[in-house]
């Protein structure tokens, strides 16, 4: 995206909405900010339609603050909460079929690289665990095989949330739902495992209770996938709204099941990715 | 019953903990000069999580 194209013509200052404004005066556009500028700048999501305490809302917010360049990002979203929030994301986005994100992306990724040959453009695909671990995990796992250089985020919220509340492949096992009343049968799927068999170069589990760390996975996944391969996010999100919970207690609650043992981060390197990322973090 | 979240100016130490808790965007602004933060009550939907998260308790839901 030219940063340019985001300023207002002369004479319509007026008329734009005031957050428009704010965007054009204090956007994070062609700024190295990260996360701990949080609160000095306007942040590229604007009030979403997510339900209070959502922890969805609170990772992909901390995610589109630690994008390395958010005005050469595209995020490819799917449906599902996620897609709620993406009309109020000021990057270039696009909603794809349920399931079928990573298609999309492997096809806008290729076809940017033809159109800029000599810029660089993130392909994020941002979706929930249903369009990701159920129904596109086909699409999902063939772009990881055909080492398409893209990020692949996933929000786990354990649920199809926005539908009334039914059993992910993502559940945990024994998890009851407004719509699975007798709890899930079967326990829940191993995404990351998954990922570093199918040949991810980078693939990390985090969580929105520790925001640094967070911050570090999804720059990192981003940078790798430029570089070397196909790369993959998993960020652990609660939802108050299905699992009956008090919306103040979303970060206090990832905190008990980590201590529970129910959730723990993770991180696969692969040697090449390993031997980058040390490359580029020692000039940091 | 409109439901935000306030700061105690006293109590605050401007650690920007609440920030990275909050899921809403653009509701806590940091003020560098006075180490503090100050909150955009149109924005705030009072779901707490930031209550619960501050160390120092500067935070309150009313």
């Amino acid at each position: 995206m030219k940063t340019g194209m985001l300023k207002i013509s002369p004479g319509f200052e007026e008329i734009m909405p005031p957050e428009y404004r704010e965007l054009v005066d204090n956007g994070p556009y062609g700024k190295d900010y990260g996360i701990g500028d949080l609160g000095s700048y306007k942040e590229l999501l604007e009030e979403h339609p997510l339900c209070a305490g959502c922890g969805l809302a609170l990772s992909l917010r901390l995610t589109l603050a630690s994008l390395p360049m958010p005005e050469d990002t595209v995020i490819v979203g799917s449906t599902g909460c996620s897609a709620l929030a993406f009309p109020q994301v000021a990057l270039h986005n696009i909603h794809s079929l349920f399931g079928n994100q990573n298609a999309v992306a492997s096809g806008l990724k290729r076809a940017l690289k033809l159109r800029f040959p000599e810029k660089e453009k993130d392909v994020v695909v941002i979706a929930g665990d249903g369009a990701t671990a159920d129904i596109g995990l086909d699409m999902v796992m063939q772009s990881w095989l055909r080492r398409e250089k893209i990020t692949t985020i996933m929000l786990d919220n354990e649920a199809y949330a926005n539908t009334g509340g039914q059993e992910s492949g993502m559940s945990m096992q024994g998890a009851v739902l407004n719509m699975a009343p007798t709890g899930k049968k079967f326990p829940k799927l191993s995404l990351p495992e998954i990922a570093h068999t199918c040949g991810c170069a980078y693939v990390a589990a985090a969580s929105p209770a520790k925001p640094k760390q967070l911050a570090k996975v999804v720059r990192r996944a981003i940078l790798v996938a430029r570089e070397i391969g196909p790369t993959y996010v998993q960020l652990y999100s609660p939802c108050p709204t299905n699992y009956k919970f008090n919306p103040k207690e979303t970060v206090s609650l990832i905190k008990q099941r980590e201590k529970d043992g129910l959730y723990q981060s993770k991180e696969y390197i692969s040697q090449e990715a390993q031997a980058f990322l040390e490359s580029i973090e020692v000039k940091k | 019953m409109y439901l935000s979240v306030r700061v105690d100016t006293e109590k605050c130490i401007g650690c920007k903990i609440c920030i990275t808790s909050c899921p809403e965007p653009n509701v806590f602004i940091f003020l560098p000069e006075q180490k503090l933060v100050e909150v955009n009550e149109s924005r705030c939907k009072a779901c707490g999580l930031c209550t619960t998260t501050c160390p120092k308790d500067a935070l309150s839901i009313s």
